[in-house]
C-alpha cells in the first residue's frame, strides 16, 4: 500500500472541472514526478492533499488514514508538507525565521526534544542558504526564496514532501544541487511528489511519474514508459490524438 | 453566489428563527397588530429599507468592481446630502436642479477625484492599509462637514413633495418621499445588478477585480473603469444621503453611522451580490420599523434597537461559507527590517519615562493658556489621557501589526473593562481589581474575533466596528453597567508603594509618572514578545495563512491567543481610562472615538510598538496646536481631520512614520553601518528601476505595461535575481556601481 494515494479526486469549480477522477500514488523512499501542461490540475492536486481545496469527490489516504476532510495543519502534523507554485514565503520575517517557526511548531506534534536551533542551523546549511539566512525573505531573489521554502517544509519532518515547481527560478547550478538534494532526502526515506516543468530534471530524479492533462490522469509509469507514451506526447505537443 | 443549505444552516436558521420570536414575545409592547399598524410598518420600514439598500448597492458595486471595500461611503453621501441641504435651502435652488449638481455633476466627480489620488493606490494594497486609507477618509469627511456646516445650526432638508399628503393606502398614508425612495432603490437594484452584468463596461469592471492585468491584455482599461465605478459609487451615496436626511435629521454622525447598517445589509450579499444587499436593506429596514411600532424595550435596553444592524450583521457572519485559504496572494516586499536590539529598548523606554517625569514635575516649558510657560493641572489630565490612549494603541500592535488582524473594537474594550473595574475593585483602589478586569476583558477579545475568525480579514474588521457600535448602544447604556444617575467619581484613587493615582489634581503627577512606567514595563514585555516563538508564528500567519496551516499551524487557536492578548491590554488600559477620567456618561464611548486612535497607530507604524507612544504624541498635537493658535473655531475638528488626513498618506506611506524615519535616520547613527548600506541598496535599485522604466519608454510601449511587467518579465527569464543578489550570494557579485554601470550602458 502506498503511503499517500489520492483516489479518483473530481474537483469542480462552477462549471469547469479542475480533476476529473484523478488517482496518484506516493511511495516512501523514491521521488514520484506529477508532470503536464499548464492548466492540467497539478497545483489542484497538491491543495487537495494539503487539505487547502476539498475535493467536490474523492479520497485521500495518508499512513492508511482517510484525510480527505482534516483540516491543513492536521495533516501537516501527520507528516505532509510542501511548497507552492507562487511563492508563500513569509516575506516580513527572516530566512531563519522562517525555518524557525515551522521547526518550532513540530515541538506541537514532535515530543522528542529536539533542538530547534540545531535542527533550523543543519538544515539551512543542507539547502544552500546559510548565509542569506538574516535577511528579510522578501528581499530575496525568487530562486533562493523557494530553497527557504524548501527548508521550511523539511523543518516540520515530513514524511511526505510534495514539490511545487523547485526549480523555477534557479540556475543550471543550482537546479542540479536540489537534484542532488531530493536523492539525499529520498535516501532517508522520504517520499516526495514532484511537480515540475523542467523534464531533464524531471527524468533524471523521478522513479516513477504521473502524467496529467484536463484533470486526468493519462499516463503512469517509469520515465522511460512517459517518453515514449503517444498519449503523453499529444498532450505535450497538442495533437489530434487524445487519450 | 449560492447558499447552500447544508442540515447545519437549517438548525442556525431555526435557532435564529426561535431567537427572533422570543425577543418578540418578551418585549412585546400596547400596539395591536391591527391593519394600520402592519400598514404603517411596512410603508416607513420599505421606505427606511429603500435608503440602506441604496447606500450597501453603492457599497457592494464599489467592492465588486474595485476591490476596495469604502468604509467612507456613507460619510462621502453625509457630504453630498448637507451639500444638497446648502443648494436647496440655503440658496433656494429648485430641487431638481440642486439635485442634478450634487447627483451628477460633484458625486461623480469626487469620486472621480477620489479614485485618481487615492483608492488606484489601494488595489493592490494590503488589506490594513486599505482599511486604514478609508476609514482615515470617513473621519476626515466627517470633520470636513462639520467643519462647513456647523452642528450648532439646526438643519432640515425638506422631503421630496412635501406639500403633497401622499398615498392613502387603507389608513396608511405613504407620502409621496417614501413611494419615490423605495421605487427608487428597486430601481438602482436592478440596473446596477443589469450594469455589472449585461454592459460591456460592467462586465469589465468586474473582470478587473477579478485579474486586472489580464482583463488589462484583453482591452479593458482598468482606470476607466475604476474611475467609472468610484464616480456610480458617490453618486449612490449622495442619493442616499438625501433621501435619509428627512427621516432621521441632518445630523453627520447618524448619517455616517449609516454605514454599520450598509455593512449588514451587504454582508448578507456576502458583500458581492447586489439584490441580496437590497433584500438585507429592506429586511433591516423592516426590522427596525417592527421593532419601532410594536416593541417596547425595558428601560434597561432602551437603545436595543439601534443594535439591530450590528446584531443582524453577526448573524449573518455565521451564516457565511468559510474563507478557502488563498494562494498567490503573498506580496513580497523589498522591505527590510531591524529588529529592536534589547539595550535599544532599554534606553528608549528609561528615556521615556524621564521625559514624561521631567514634564510631569514641570521642567519642560508647556502652555498654560494660550500661552508658553507653566504647565497647568489641566494639561496634567490630559497627558494621563494620551499615556491612556498609548496603552490603548499599544494593545493594538501584536493584533493588528503582527497578526494582520484589524479591530476596531480596542477602545469599546476599554470602555468595557473601565467600567468593569467601576464595580470590581475600583471604588476601594484595590490594584487586583484590575487584574479581574484583565481576566474578563481576555475572553471577551477573543469572543467578539470567534464568529468572523474562519472568513477573510474583511469581515472581522467589520465585525469589530459593529461590535463597537452595539457596546456604545447597548452594554455601556445598560444601568448595571454605568447607572445614569450616578454622576461624581466613579473610581478611589488607585493605592499603590504609598501613592495614589487617580484624576484628582493632587494625584495626578503621580498617575501620569505610573501611566509612563506601565507603558515603559508593557513596551519592553512586547518587545520581549516580538522576538519569541508566539510573535513569529503571527507574523508568519499574517504573511501566509496557507503555508502557515501547511507547517501545522492551527489558525484559530493562533487568533483566538492573539485577540485574548489584545483583549487583556486594552482591559488593563481601560482601567487606566476609569482612572484617568474619574467618571463617564452613557455617551462616552462611540465609535467614532476609537477609530482615530487606530489610525494615529497605523500612521506611525503599526508593526512596531514604540508607535503607540509616538501615536499618542501625535494625538496630543492637535488639542496643543489648538492652543498654540489661539483656540480657533475653525480646528474645532481636527480630532476628527488630522488622523483622517494622515491616515489617507497612508496610501503613500504604507508602513508607518517610525519606519521610515527609522530607515532613513538610522544611518546618522554612528553604529548602524547596516543602515547605511541598505540605503545604497535601495538607492541602486531605484536607480535600476528608472532605467527600466526608460527602457520601457525607449521601446515605446504604453499602457499596460509598467515596471512591475518588466520585473516579472526579468524573473521569469531569470534576470532581475541575477541583478538584485544580496551581499554574501553565491553568485558573483559586482559592486553597486559597477552593475548599475553595466545595467546602464546598453541604454545608453
Amino acid at each position: 500500500m502506498p503511503l499517500l494515494s489520492a483516489d479518483e479526486i473530481v474537483v469542480r469549480f462552477g462549471g469547469v472541472a479542475a480533476l476529473q477522477a484523478a488517482s496518484v500514488a506516493v511511495d516512501p523512499g523514491r521521488v514520484t514526478g506529477l508532470i503536464g501542461p499548464n492548466g492540467a490540475g497539478k497545483t489542484t492536486l497538491f491543495n487537495v492533499v494539503t487539505g487547502l481545496q476539498e475535493p467536490t469527490s474523492g479520497r485521500v489516504v495518508f499512513d492508511g488514514v482517510d484525510i480527505t476532510h482534516r483540516s491543513p495543519f492536521r495533516r501537516a502534523r501527520m507528516g505532509i508538507a510542501r511548497t507552492f507554485q507562487k511563492l508563500e514565503a513569509f516575506s516580513s520575517l527572516s530566512a531563519r525565521d522562517n525555518v524557525l517557526v515551522a521547526a518550532e511548531q513540530r515541538t506541537a506534534w514532535d515530543r522528542s526534544g529536539f533542538d530547534t536551533a540545531a535542527v533550523v542551523d543543519e538544515l539551512l546549511e543542507r539547502v544552500g542558504i546559510a548565509d542569506v539566512a538574516n535577511f528579510m525573505v522578501g528581499t530575496l531573489p525568487t530562486g533562493t526564496a523557494r530553497r527557504v521554502e524548501l527548508a521550511r517544509a523539511l523543518a516540520t519532518q515530513p514524511k511526505v514532501l510534495l514539490l511545487d515547481e523547485p526549480s523555477s527560478g534557479l540556475n543550471e547550478e543550482e537546479t542540479e544541487s536540489m537534484a542532488a538534494l531530493l536523492r539525499d532526502l529520498v535516501a532517508d526515506g522520504l517520499a516526495v511528489l514532484l511537480v515540475e516543468h523542467d523534464m531533464p530534471f524531471v527524468m533524471g530524479t523521478c522513479e516513477h511519474i504521473h502524467v496529467l492533462d484536463f484533470g486526468r490522469v493519462i499516463a503512469t509509469g517509469s520515465p522511460a514508459d512517459i517518453q515514449g507514451n503517444a498519449a503523453v506526447q499529444a498532450a505535450y505537443l497538442g495533437s489530434a490524438v487524445r487519450a | 453566489m449560492t447558499l447552500h443549505w447544508k442540515r447545519n444552516n437549517v438548525v442556525a436558521v431555526a435557532a435564529v428563527a426561535l431567537g427572533v420570536l422570543y425577543l418578540v414575545n418578551a418585549n412585546r409592547g400596547v400596539a395591536p397588530y391591527s391593519a394600520k399598524n402592519i400598514g404603517t410598518v411596512l410603508v416607513v420600514g420599505a421606505a427606511l429599507g429603500g435608503i440602506y439598500a441604496i447606500t450597501a448597492g453603492g457599497l457592494v458595486m464599489t467592492y465588486a468592481t474595485t476591490g476596495v471595500f469604502n468604509f467612507a461611503h456613507a460619510s462621502i453621501g453625509a457630504f453630498l446630502a448637507f451639500l444638497y441641504w446648502e443648494l436647496r435651502v440655503n440658496h433656494g435652488w429648485p430641487t431638481l436642479l440642486a439635485l442634478v449638481v450634487v447627483l451628477v455633476v460633484v458625486a461623480p466627480l469626487l469620486g472621480v477625484v477620489l479614485d485618481v489620488l487615492l483608492m488606484r493606490r489601494l488595489r493592490d494594497a494590503p488589506l490594513v492599509v486599505q482599511l486604514m486609507v478609508t476609514v482615515g477618509l470617513m473621519l476626515a469627511f466627517m470633520g470636513i462637514t462639520t467643519t462647513i456646516w456647523k452642528p450648532i445650526t439646526p438643519r432640515a432638508t425638506p422631503a421630496f413633495f412635501a406639500g403633497s399628503s401622499g398615498v392613502h393606502i387603507g389608513d396608511v398614508i405613504a407620502t409621496w418621499h417614501r413611494i419615490i425612495t423605495v421605487a427608487l432603490a428597486a430601481a438602482i437594484a436592478l440596473v446596477l445588478r443589469a450594469f455589472l452584468y449585461r454592459t460591456r463596461l460592467g462586465i469589465s469592471m468586474r473582470a478587473v477585480v477579478d485579474n486586472r492585468n489580464l482583463a488589462a491584455l484583453t482591452g479593458a482599461r482598468p482606470n476607466v473603469v475604476s474611475s467609472a465605478a468610484w464616480a456610480l459609487g458617490c453618486s449612490t451615496a449622495g442619493l442616499a444621503g438625501i433621501l435619509i436626511a428627512p427621516e432621521t435629521g441632518m445630523v453627520v454622525d447618524t448619517l455616517t453611522l449609516i454605514i454599520v447598517i450598509a455593512f449588514a445589509a451587504a454582508a448578507i450579499g456576502q458583500l458581492r451580490s447586489i439584490p441580496m444587499a437590497f433584500v438585507g436593506g429592506m429586511v433591516i429596514g423592516l426590522a427596525k420599523a417592527f421593532t419601532g411600532v410594536f416593541l417596547a424595550f425595558g428601560k434597561d435596553w432602551n437603545y436595543a434597537p439601534d443594535a439591530i444592524p450590528a446584531v443582524i450583521l453577526f448573524v449573518a457572519v455565521l451564516f457565511l461559507p468559510n474563507a478557502r485559504l488563498e494562494t498567490g496572494t503573498v506580496r513580497l516586499t523589498k522591505r527590510t527590517e531591524r529588529l529592536t536590539t534589547p539595550a535599544e529598548a532599554l534606553g528608549g523606554a528609561a528615556a521615556m519615562v524621564a521625559i514624561v517625569a521631567a514634564w510631569a514635575n514641570g521642567w519642560i516649558p508647556w502652555f498654560s493658556g494660550t500661552h508658553f510657560g507653566q504647565r497647568t493641572d489641566i494639561w496634567l489630565g490630559r497627558g494621563a489621557g494620551f499615556l491612556v490612549v498609548g496603552l490603548i494603541m499599544l494593545s493594538l500592535v501584536p493584533l493588528i501589526g503582527w497578526a494582520g488582524q484589524v479591530s476596531f473594537a480596542n477602545f469599546a474594550i476599554a470602555g468595557i473593562g473601565a467600567l468593569l473595574y467601576s464595580h470590581l475593585g475600583g471604588q476601594h483602589g484595590e490594584p487586583y481589581g484590575i487584574v479581574l478586569v484583565m481576566l474578563v476583558c481576555a475572553p471577551l477579545g477573543a469572543l467578539i474575533a470567534l464568529p468572523a475568525l474562519r472568513l477573510k480579514g474583511l469581515y472581522l474588521a467589520l465585525g469589530t466596528m459593529a461590535f463597537a457600535e452595539f457596546t456604545d448602544k447597548v452594554i455601556v447604556r445598560h444601568p448595571k453597567m454605568l447607572d445614569p444617575s450616578a454622576t461624581g467619581v466613579l473610581f478611589e484613587p488607585l493605592k499603590l508603594f504609598g501613592f495614589r493615582m487617580s484624576s484628582d489634581p493632587d494625584d495626578r503627577k503621580a498617575f501620569v509618572i505610573f501611566l509612563a512606567l506601565a507603558f515603559a514595563v508593557l513596551f519592553l514585555l512586547l518587545e520581549l514578545l516580538r522576538r519569541s516563538r508566539w510573535a513569529r508564528r503571527w507574523i508568519a500567519m499574517s504573511d501566509s495563512p496557507a503555508a502557515s496551516a501547511t507547517i501545522g499551524v492551527n489558525l484559530i487557536t493562533t487568533k483566538v491567543a492573539v485577540w485574548a492578548l489584545s483583549g487583556a491590554l486594552a482591559g488593563f488600559a481601560g482601567c487606566m481610562l476609569g482612572l484617568s477620567s474619574g467618571s463617564f456618561r452613557v455617551d462616552s464611548f462611540p465609535l467614532f472615538a476609537g477609530l482615530p486612535l487606530v489610525l494615529l497607530l497605523a500612521v506611525q507604524g503599526v508593526r512596531y510598538p514604540v508607535a503607540a507612544f509616538m501615536g499618542a504624541v501625535g494625538l496630543m498635537t492637535f488639542p496643543a496646536l489648538y492652543e498654540a493658535l489661539g483656540r480657533p473655531s475653525y480646528l474645532t475638528s481636527v480630532e476628527l481631520i488630522g488622523p483622517g488626513i494622515a491616515a489617507i498618506g497612508m496610501a503613500v506611506r504604507p508602513e508607518g512614520a517610525v519606519f521610515y524615519a527609522g530607515r532613513d535616520l538610522a544611518g546618522f547613527l554612528p553604529w548602524r553601518r547596516d543602515a547605511r548600506e541598505d540605503k545604497e541598496l535601495r538607492i541602486a535599485r531605484a536607480r535600476a528601476e528608472d532605467i527600466t522604466k526608460d527602457e520601457i519608454n525607449d521601446l515605446g510601449i504604453a499602457r499596460p505595461f509598467t515596471v512591475e511587467h518588466a520585473a516579472q518579465l526579468d524573473r521569469a527569464l531569470d534576470i532581475a535575481d541575477a541583478m538584485l543578489e544580496r551581499p554574501g550570494q553565491h553568485v558573483e557579485e559586482p559592486t553597486v556601481d559597477e552593475w548599475v554601470a553595466r545595467d546602464a550602458a546598453p541604454v545608453g
